[in-house]
């Protein structure tokens, strides 16, 4: 299970739910962005190759996303308690992250 | 590491706030894949796989059993191997499945008397290869603990209000299980082909939040049908 404290890349670079979101369970329909499908890919290969269980990932979802990480989307918590127990297990650090997320950015912009 | 929120711009709409999901989810795909935790051809076989599924599978399952005895009695006794009748296989995309699919397959059949929903109260185990993703609302912890213990409330913020002499059976998805429910098929549809009838089960029905009704398709929106109306 990841640490309850917030990682600062995760809370500062992330942008907050808009105010009127998830307020009854239909609400919650939508659908996903491709980004969503890329990460739950992602969540599998990490599964598969050992780095981080299919279940512990969903477990820390749930602890996490209801407490450090609940201003976000539902929908987003996948991702961030993804790089949470990543960074949690020393895979990444903050630094690379960070690093990684302005280059990964940057190429966007300039696509 | 920081305990407070300190960024300073407002908050933004969802639009701009996926986008910086979308860097982040390829920041952290890309750095795996550096380090050799997976390589960029896992990561695309997976999605590929996941990309391929939708509830699609699913209404061909319910609308063929629906229409073909035989394969509703196959499909109730052991669904993973009915499944593959219409070309699902659940040892896709590995062999052994993924990470989180490799289960039995029980599906649920509705009678006038017993209405079945899915739920996972232990994490969020969903019959993908059958449904595809799951919708974000069957993650929430909101969802998976209150539907276990008020689900006829639950069921009515879906505006599904069942009548009190249907029992609510709620059936917990583990690591080894997999439900899906097969709904009653609905008056107004005698005579119609399974793929007329496919294309009014919808994901929600095979949940269980629903019921099919025959002038409600899922790719009709409810603008063109008041939700209220037509379901």
């Amino acid at each position: 299970m990841g640490t309850r404290t917030p990682y600062d890349i995760l809370m500062h670079s992330l942008p907050d739910a808009p105010a009127s979101f998830e307020r009854t369970l239909p609400d919650l329909d939508r659908t996903p962005a491709p980004w969503e499908g890329r990460v739950q890919a992602t969540c599998e290969c990490l599964s598969w190759c050992g780095t981080l269980d299919h279940l512990e990932r969903r477990h820390a979802e749930d602890e996490l996303g209801e407490t450090v990480y609940a201003r976000f989307p539902v929908h987003a918590r996948s991702v961030l308690v993804t790089a949470h127990s990543l960074l949690d297990q020393g895979v990444i650090s903050e630094e690379e992250l960070e690093a990684k997320m302005k280059e990964v950015r940057s190429r966007f912009e300039s696509a | 590491m920081s305990t407070t929120h300190e960024h300073s711009h407002a908050p933004i709409q969802d639009e701009d706030a996926t986008s910086e999901f979308n860097v982040l989810e390829t920041a952290i795909r890309e750095l795996a894949v550096e380090k050799g935790l997976f390589s960029a051809e896992d990561h695309r076989r997976f999605l590929e796989w996941a990309e391929s599924r939708g509830p699609a599978g699913g209404s061909r399952l319910v609308a063929k059993a629906w229409v073909d005895p035989g394969f509703k009695q196959r499909l109730l006794s052991n669904g993973t191997e009915a499944c593959k009748e219409v070309g699902i296989d659940w040892n896709d995309p590995t062999g052994k499945g993924t990470p989180s699919d490799y289960t039995y397959f029980y599906v649920l059949e509705n009678t006038p008397e017993v209405h079945n929903v899915i739920v996972c109260t232990l994490c969020s185990c969903y019959p993908r290869p059958v449904l595809g993703m799951s919708p974000a609302w069957y993650r929430t912890p909101n969802y998976r603990r209150r539907m276990v213990r008020q689900p006829r409330e639950v069921l009515a913020e879906f505006g599904l209000d069942l009548p009190l002499d249907v029992a609510i059976r709620v059936h917990d998805s583990n690591q080894k299980s997999r439900f899906m429910v097969m709904p009653m098929r609905p008056d107004g549809t005698e005579g119609w082909g399974e793929e007329q009838l496919a294309a009014i089960v919808t994901r929600d029905t095979m949940i269980g939040v629903a019921l099919p009704q025959a002038d409600w398709k899922a790719d009709r929106s409810p603008a063109e049908t008041p939700r209220s109306a037509g379901r």
